[in-house]
């Protein structure tokens, strides 16, 4: 019998950075680095909402809201003129206003996989991301929800589509896919505002507990609802974030399944295809982590948070990238298969038009960024190059907002009689609106990281090597924090599961 | 408590006590001291209901008015519609019309069914063309002058008065009473009896006045061909019925004919009879590509100068011994001439030559020669005399009237419709060119203009009188055929405008000048001798035409011509004249409708442009839209260039009618003023025309493109899905007669076997009690666009300009889809071939019983009725716009604006931002004059609805509610009175339909024409494969080309 010794972990370091993202099977590697405590990772992501306000803050939030106030008045335009302020036309009904939509619904993806799913499946590096993966969720998906509400001819008369008691005792038809999206955009939208709201309500608490000024201690503490991180609340609390994290999960799925409806059950060459709901789902997580990387790569690096956000973090997620972009890579290769192989001639056409007429520039761009560009990230060397992962993630970004326009444009552009086909051009309008609905999200975006908790703090804990001792050799390093944190004691720790361990 | 009666209980204290209390359970006090949560509970409520009540506020409720029923007038039920037949005259011929009347306001054009030169179903329904129909929309047109307008002492001018004017008048002419030598009168062609009488009595107050006539587009050179042949101005009348072969010189029958629509509707006889195995062969040689030509068996393109050396081909193969031997003809020309000829030769008396206006005279005398030769005068052609034959012609009258004026001896100028300044040969300078170039009009001292607009020769006379609309008017005029019509006003003049007969009145002191009293006392003299006169005038007028009152058939005409002479040598490129399938030759120039209508051949809308063939262009290095620049002899012109598969190689086609400087907000600022290069000289040709590039470029506007130009999409999809040349395709199906013949199912090789599987199971069925259907016969469909400007007027269709066409958000419902086959010559593409096909194929919703546009509407705006209606609820629609992606034919069109609020013509960078949206409830936004057009059974739709095709389902309700009330009147019951026998209603563009292409009917009919159609065994379902189950059917196109010659 004879004993190993396995020598100590000890992280590289790479670019001034700790290095976490060692594969070696015989160490688990920490996912906060630095040796932080408790009180220092509560310290790091408290300080991002209390320090006052940063000058470079206070610029980049003047050019979210003048983006802002550039939809505003393109909205205001399209409400006092018509929908005709749009390059839309009669064989393209929709264009940009769709293609929005489904793109920012795509982005309002990453956030609630990576709470939900990788919550249900005990990926304990989610905790470092998840909160303002969460919180651009919501921000994509009121950018979303915006355009189908706006896009209808009449918007004074958009609530028609809900399923309103009226004097005129009619139901919306249930048949249309519009009307799926409906239930399943405004159930997505609350799941997830609420899964991110729970989520956030310790944090909230532990901000309330740290602010100085009076209007911030009623603001928080409104919020934290009461919270004292006793038991009862943190159980009360797991359960409840447990029981969501279930809700949403199906969610992730359905959602972006049902707005692929609005194209595979229309009977258009090009859309009416079965394997859309997958890869649209597929396609969504691509897209929507690379708006993750984008917005976190930035975010670690002003506010001090690589130690929590570290690069494991970013590696992981490249990971996630490049399978979901292999899988719409395959989504788009199959298409083209099915349409060879389904004999239709109006379908070959399509595809044919699609990677040869006159929209192919809009589908290399396409095939560029969402197939080939990923491909990079096989190697682990790029996965850590912060550089190459952002102009990764912003050619993805652009990919999958231009799959969109292929799928959309090509398809009704050219259909069944040629002589209605016609090319379809956007207005100013229509690029002020999309850079508008980056106003929007970015406004909110800049509002969120400055007053509330961009990470989890509270499930940061839970995973951090400190949170693992038993009870007969307790760490001495975070017991001076627990009056003031709300970190997980350790009977509730053990009450949970670990699934680290 | 027990009881043992209810009187006994109503007796009881509680029931008592219940009793006296008004409202039982209901307890004053509670409101005196509410408990906080029922405060609440109140206060809730009541913010809920002041909220509701908020809502209505942002409502967008139209505004409306109320007006009581007060007493109605005798035979009138208000918000019945009736018709009076009238006519509409251009360039001398009458087309004669049925106007219905909504309230004593007209609303919607038809043909008049009753007449010898219209064309009618069941003697019920008559069809009118393109122009007639829009001629509604210029009757309402807001810019029609208002008032007589005196330009005497100020080139602006000042609004004035008849009375003003008549005191200048009587001056004017009373300087001229006796002789009047220095008077002239420039008038259109007149022809009905009035306005030649007053023409008399004109020139007998002034005996030594002149009398000019002038019209751009005329067909001259076929009265001068008749004085070539015979030694006698005769007019041809065509009958096509009889036609088994046409051979047509350069004359477009069936578009730019005076009595097209006739044409029209006999060639198609013999169209139709394809199914019975006989079809008549049509030979277009043609110098510019027209409708006749698209839907020609042989067509052959070629350039004016051969005309006469192929007129004599055909002349000689047809038997003509006098007719000389052709010279300088390509193999395929001769070999054209050789089968034609040998056709007509075999046809015998089943034949005809026509010979087109551009054609020399000659050539129409060797086309008398041939018709004379075979056998045809007296059964496919009637030589009729015509009484205003031996007048100079238009250009010989235009040019005098210029040399006159020149060497000042015309000082009262009287000019009673036309527009010389703008459409006369430019040598002549009647063109006002400003300061620097004045037209010769301002040298006359006296000049007086009538005219419907204050156009560019109003501008540049003295005096400006508005004229009557035909509408407003009474007149009468001679049909083709020379039957005469009484043309009875619908309203009475909006403007207060007058005829040229009302003029020619007051010019000439007569005592009589009312239209009415004229027109009267010319039918009582001369038309209607003997018997009851105001009997048989109330009979006319009612049938709009008097019987037996069209020209004679000319006795014993005589060939006279013994050679043909041969005109001089010319050498190309040519210039081509047409009228415009818009603007005619200017005079629709301000028709929104007829701006926004697409050409036949080109789909060009809002513009002319120089036609030019694509040889031509890649010889010249020309793409669509550059601007090139043609010299001739004396004259140039800059014009955008627009590459037409088909047109004659050499040969540049200009349509007439733009360019206009004062025709009103949506005429003016359009295409290429053409006029500037035609001169007194040409006819509706110059040769030897040099051709250059500006390096300008211009933006044309087409509703569709020219796919065949396309070697993408023609490779990749139109080869399958219209067809190659003589192939038949998914869509578009046709073959030839041959093959029918052989096997019936020729056209359908390239369908599938049909798959019905459905999702959804249809709520209920579609038949009952009727159900509506179409068919629409691409065998002959012209796609002359009677049919989309009828159902433009029919259903309040809106224009949109220029800019919103080019974002391709036409509005029309009913659209011509057009589709070229050629076959690649060698090296290079199907538009290459110098010859290509053409079809035409009439697009509408399809009303498809499984309809894709249902299923994805949200709001249920997009519905079934029960009689097979995809019916359209406007009020529900939200403007999703899903219908339109999910919609194969696409044919829903969406509002992108406010369209009717607004001027199509407003031109600002488009899409136009800023666009005032009233919802259509501020009378500012719409002109009250233009609301008067409104069909008043359909709604006007706003601004992000959807709209589509409903088979115009208020004709339908119509129908039906006359039938239920003719059965209640008749048996005291409705009973039976459900289904509509075929053929009782028609939708708009069936009865605009001359040549029945599209036919509407009920299905539940069983004997009835839509049944028999659907069950042809051309008949087939576009995009069957799609199961959708339209309730249009298409029946495929046959062609008939000669043996050897199966193209």
């Amino acid at each position: 019998m004879s004993t190993t010794t396995i020598e100590p972990l000890v992280l590289p370091r790479a670019n001034g950075e700790i290095d976490n993202t060692t594969d070696d099977p015989r160490y688990r590697p920490p996912l906060v680095t630095s040796e932080l405590s408790f009180g220092d990772v509560t310290r790091a992501v408290a300080n991002v909402a209390e320090r006052p306000t940063t000058t470079i803050w206070k610029v980049a939030f003047a050019i979210a809201l003048g983006f802002l106030g550039m939809l505003g008045y393109t909205l205001y335009k399209l409400f006092f003129t018509g929908v005709g302020v749009w390059g839309n036309n009669q064989p393209a009904s929709w264009a940009f206003d769709i293609i929005n939509f489904v793109f920012w619904v795509g982005i309002g993806h990453a956030g609630t996989l990576i709470s939900a799913i990788l919550f249900l499946f005990r990926q304990n590096w989610r905790t470092g991301i998840n909160r303002f993966a969460e919180a651009m969720t919501i921000f994509a998906v009121i950018c979303a929800a915006m355009f189908p509400g706006v896009h209808v001819g009449r918007p004074w008369l958009a609530y028609w589509l809900f399923p309103l008691p009226n004097q005129m005792q009619m139901w919306p038809q249930f048949r249309s896919p519009l009307l799926w999206d409906v239930f399943a955009v405004s159930t997505y939208a609350s799941v997830s505002l609420l899964f991110w709201y729970i989520g956030m309500i310790p944090d909230l608490a532990t901000l309330r507990d740290r602010a100085k000024s009076r209007a911030a201690q009623i603001g928080y503490g409104i919020f934290a609802l009461g919270w004292t991180g006793s038991c009862r609340h943190w159980h009360r609390y797991e359960r409840a974030y447990l029981l969501l994290s279930a809700l949403a999960t199906p969610l992730v799925l359905s959602v972006h399944s049902v707005v692929s409806f609005d194209f595979a059950t229309s009977q258009l060459p090009g859309w009416h295809t079965t394997i859309f709901p997958p890869y649209f789902v597929a396609g969504a997580v691509f897209g929507g982590f690379a708006m993750v990387l984008l917005l976190a790569i930035p975010a670690r690096q002003f506010f001090g948070l690589k130690d929590i956000i570290t690069l494991r973090h970013i590696e992981n997620m490249c990971k996630v990238m490049l399978a979901t972009g292999l899988i719409v890579g395959y989504g788009y290769s199959m298409e083209f298969f099915v349409a060879w192989y389904s004999g239709s001639h109006y379908e070959r056409f399509t595809f044919w038009n699609r990677a040869f007429g006159p929209y192919s520039w809009a589908f290399g761009i396409m095939v560029f960024c969402n197939v080939l560009s990923p491909q990079i990230l096989w190697s682990k060397k790029m996965r850590k190059n912060l550089w190459v992962v952002m102009a990764v993630s912003f050619f993805v970004t652009i990919g999958m907002w231009f799959e969109r326009f292929v799928i959309i444009v090509t398809s009704l552009t050219r259909d069944f009689l040629p002589s209605s086909w016609w090319m379809y051009k956007p207005t100013d309008i229509d690029l002020m609106m999309l850079a508008g609905s980056f106003g929007l999200f970015f406004t909110l975006f800049f509002l969120f990281v400055r007053y509330l908790p961009v990470v989890a703090i509270a499930e940061v804990k839970s995973v951090m090597p400190q949170a693992h001792i038993h009870p007969d050799e307790h760490d001495e390093r975070s017991g001076d924090e627990h009056r003031s944190d709300y970190g997980p004691d350790e009977h509730h720790r053990h009450g949970n599961g670990n699934g680290a361990h | 408590m027990y009881w043992r009666s209810l009187n006994q209980l109503a007796e009881t204290p509680e029931v008592r006590a219940l009793i006296e209390q008004e409202f039982p359970n209901y307890n004053p006090s509670e409101l005196a001291t509410t408990s906080r949560r029922k405060l609440l509970k109140i206060m809730g409520a009541s913010m809920a209901l002041a909220g509701l009540g908020l809502t209505g506020g942002c409502r967008r409720w139209p505004k409306e008015k109320l007006a009581p029923h007060t007493t109605s007038q005798g035979n009138h039920t208000p918000g019945q519609v009736e018709h009076y037949a009238t006519a509409m005259e251009v360039g001398g011929v009458a087309q004669p019309l049925l106007v219905a009347s909504f309230d004593g306001r007209p609303i919607k054009i038809e043909g008049n069914p009753t007449h010898p030169m219209s064309w009618a179903v069941k003697d019920k329904f008559g069809a009118a063309d393109a122009f007639a129909q829009a001629s509604i929309l210029s009757l309402y047109d807001p810019e029609r002058s208002r008032s007589v307008i005196d330009r005497t002492r100020d080139a602006a001018g000042k609004s004035s008065d008849w009375a003003a004017f008549g005191e200048a008048a009587v001056a004017a002419f009373g300087r001229a009473k006796g002789a009047g030598a220095n008077v002239a009168v420039l008038a259109e062609p007149m022809s009905g009896p009035s306005a030649v009488e007053l023409r008399k009595r004109f020139q007998v107050a002034y005996p030594q006045a002149k009398w000019y006539e002038y019209e751009p587009v005329s067909r001259d050179n076929a009265l001068a061909g008749s004085r070539l042949a015979f030694g006698k101005a005769y007019r041809s009348k065509l009958d096509l019925t009889k036609a088994k072969v046409v051979v047509s010189l350069d004359d477009d029958l069936l578009m730019f004919h005076p009595v097209h629509t006739r044409h029209a509707a006999d060639w198609a006889d013999l169209r139709r009879s394809g199914d019975k195995g006989e079809m008549s062969r049509v030979y277009v040689a043609e110098t510019t590509f027209s409708v006749t030509g698209t839907v020609a068996d042989e067509r052959l393109p070629i350039t004016p100068d051969k005309l006469f050396a192929l007129a004599q081909a055909v002349a000689a193969a047809a038997g003509v011994a006098n007719a000389g031997t052709a010279a300088n003809l390509a193999p395929n020309e001769t070999a054209w001439a050789q089968r034609a000829g040998a056709d007509l030769k075999k046809a015998g008396k089943n034949g005809v030559m026509a010979a087109g206006p551009a054609a020399t005279p000659v050539v129409h005398a060797i086309a008398h020669a041939v018709n004379q030769q075979i056998g045809a005068v007296g059964t496919t052609v009637q030589l009729l005399e015509d009484p205003a034959g031996d007048r100079p012609t238009h250009l010989e009258a235009i040019t005098a009237l210029a040399k006159a004026i020149t060497s000042k001896q015309v000082e009262v100028l009287l000019i009673l419709g036309g527009n010389p300044a703008y459409d006369a040969p430019m040598d002549l300078h009647f063109y006002d060119g400003g300061d620097k170039d004045p037209s010769i009009l301002r040298s006359v001292p006296v000049t007086i203009h009538l005219s419907v607009y204050d156009d560019e020769t109003s501008r540049a006379c003295k005096w400006h009188l508005p004229m009557a609309h035909y509408l407003e008017a009474w007149g009468d005029a001679r049909a083709w055929d020379g039957s005469a019509n009484i043309c009875q006003p619908l309203i009475e003049p909006l403007f207060g405008g007058k005829t040229a007969v009302e003029v020619l009145a007051i010019a000439a002191s007569e005592k009589e000048t009312t239209a009415e009293a004229i027109v009267r006392r010319t039918w009582q003299e001369q038309l209607i001798k003997g018997g009851d006169f105001e009997k048989q005038w109330r009979k006319t007028l009612e049938a709009g035409v008097l019987e037996n009152s069209a020209f004679p058939a000319a006795a014993g005409a005589t060939l006279t011509a013994a050679t043909f002479a041969a005109p001089a040598p010319v050498s190309g490129p040519f210039v081509r004249f047409t009228p415009d399938s818009h603007a005619y030759d200017g005079r629709y120039a301000n028709n929104g409708w007829l701006q926004e209508t697409h050409d036949p051949i080109t789909k060009l809308v809002w513009d002319n442009a120089a036609i030019i063939s694509k040889k031509d262009a890649d010889a010249w290095g020309v793409k669509q839209g550059d601007v090139i620049q043609l010299d001739a002899a004396g004259r140039s012109i800059q014009i955008a260039a627009f590459v037409q598969p088909g047109q004659p190689i050499g040969v540049i086609t200009l349509p007439l009618g733009y360019g206009r400087t004062a025709a009103g907000n949506v005429g003016n600022r359009l295409g290429f003023n053409t006029y500037h290069f035609r001169q007194s000289v040409d006819g509706d040709v110059v040769s030897g025309v040099k051709v250059s590039k500006v390096g300008a470029h211009y933006t044309l506007a087409t509703t569709m493109e020219h796919h065949i130009l396309d070697e993408f999409a023609q490779k990749n999809a139109l080869d399958q899905r219209v067809g190659g040349k003589g192939k038949t395709g998914y869509i578009v199906r046709e073959a030839t007669l041959a093959q029918y013949k052989a096997d019936p199912r020729t056209p359908h090789a390239t369908s599938h076997g049909g798959v019905s599987l459905q999702l959804f199971n249809n709520p209920s069925t579609f038949n009952t009690p009727n159900a509506w259907g179409m068919a629409v016969d691409l065998n002959t469909c012209t796609g002359c666009n009677a049919c989309v400007v009828a159902c433009q007027a029919e259903n309040n269709i809106p224009v949109v300009g220029k800019d919103q066409v080019m974002y391709h958000r036409e509005m029309q419902w009913l659209r011509i889809d057009r589709y070229f086959k050629g076959t690649a010559p060698a090296g290079g593409t199907a538009a290459d071939d110098p010859n290509p096909q053409v079809v035409h194929q009439p697009m509408m919703c399809q009303q498809c019983e499984t309809a894709p546009c249902e299923q994805v509407c949200p709001v249920a705006a997009t519905v079934h009725d029960t009689e097979g209606l995809n019916t359209m609820v406007y009020n529900r629609c939200i403007g999703t716009r899903y219908c339109s992606n999910n919609c194969p034919y696409k044919v829903r069109r969406f509002n992108y604006f406010d369209w009717h609020a607004k001027d199509p013509r407003i031109s600002r960078p488009a899409p136009y931002h800023g666009f005032p949206d009233a919802q259509q409830n501020d009378p500012a936004q719409i002109d009250p004059i233009r609301r008067l057009v409104y069909n008043p059974d359909v709604s006007v739709r706003m601004r992000g609805v959807m709209e589509k095709c409903t088979y115009c389902t208020q004709r339908l309700a119509q129908a039906k509610i006359s039938r239920r009330n003719a059965a209640f009147a008749a048996n005291g019951s409705e009973k039976g009175s459900e289904v509509v026998p075929d053929g009782e209603v028609m939708t708009a563009c069936a009865q605009a339909c001359a040549t029945r292409a599209i036919t509407f009917g009920n299905l539940n009919d069983k004997g009835g024409e839509l049944v028999k159609l659907h069950k042809n065994p051309r008949a087939y379902e576009v995009l069957a494969e799609l199961n959708t189950k339209p309730r249009t059917r298409y029946l495929a196109k046959l062609r008939n080309p000669a043996e050897g010659e199966k193209a």
